[in-house]
């Protein structure tokens, strides 16, 4: 079967040296997340480890999944990079108001 | 405005920009019971990890980010003593000192308004799936999550 994992962030430009959004990906029926991980090292090691130290994470129709998801042709699928955050400093302070 | 409608205005991604004003009376008007509400208010600074920033693009799942939030809030209107909660994210490119992110939390009392608004952008930050691109000197640079 083949799947479609939606790409965002970095990594769109690290599997395809483009600004593409999907990438396709050829998959045994049955398959679980920890073969797509693995197709995917195959084709790019240095995101296949991030997926694998678990700094890149898998979700599956929009709920995140671990290695044992077993993975159908009509799942949505998608890599996602470390969402972005901003500093707390201000709500530490902040604390001291409630506290 | 229906029920259905009227919750799907609390919980939004957009593009454009939005009016402080219209959000907090969008909360205020939910309940005469609400005494006390806040507010935080996320906006694209020019500086971040020693660079100069002159941009931030954010990129989102659509579907998947809309859906952590309805679940923020609606945790949030579970575990805290808070009347309404509204959580509004921009997308796409924004300029420096302009508005990102807002959480808009109403309660009786101003203690449980202020937990459930700390909380609220404390676990956007952690679940919900957007992107920041800057844009620097340097060129692009996608940030990853801060403390």
């Amino acid at each position: 079967m083949i799947v479609t994992v939606k790409l965002f962030g970095m990594l769109k430009t690290q599997l395809h040296n483009e600004s593409e959004s999907e990438l396709k990906v050829s998959l045994d029926q049955g398959c679980r997340v920890d073969d797509l991980i693995a197709a995917i090292q195959a084709m790019n090691a240095d995101v296949g480890d991030l997926l694998l130290k678990r700094k890149i994470l898998v979700s599956v129709n929009h709920e995140m999944a671990h290695g044992e998801t077993e993975l159908t042709g009509t799942d949505e699928i998608a890599l996602l990079p470390p969402f972005s955050g901003g500093s707390c400093t201000p709500w530490e302070m902040l604390a001291d108001v409630y506290r | 405005m229906s029920t259905v409608d009227a919750e799907t205005m609390l919980v939004r991604v957009q593009r454009e920009d939005f009016s402080i004003d219209e959000e907090i009376n969008r909360v205020r008007n939910r309940s005469t019971r609400i005494g006390g509400i806040a507010t935080f208010l996320g906006t694209a600074r020019d500086r971040s990890n020693d660079r100069d920033v002159s941009r931030i693009t954010f990129e989102y799942y659509e579907g998947m980010a809309q859906k952590k939030l309805r679940e923020i809030r609606e945790r949030a209107l579970q575990d805290f003593d808070v009347i309404e909660v509204l959580i509004l994210h921009r997308y796409g490119e924004i300029d420096v000192g302009e508005n990102i992110v807002l959480i808009v939390a109403g309660a009786m009392h101003r203690a449980d308004a202020f937990k459930a608004c700390k909380w609220c952008i404390d676990e956007l930050k952690q679940i919900t799936p957007i992107w920041k691109c800057e844009q620097t000197p340097d060129g692009e640079v996608w940030v990853e999550q801060h403390p």
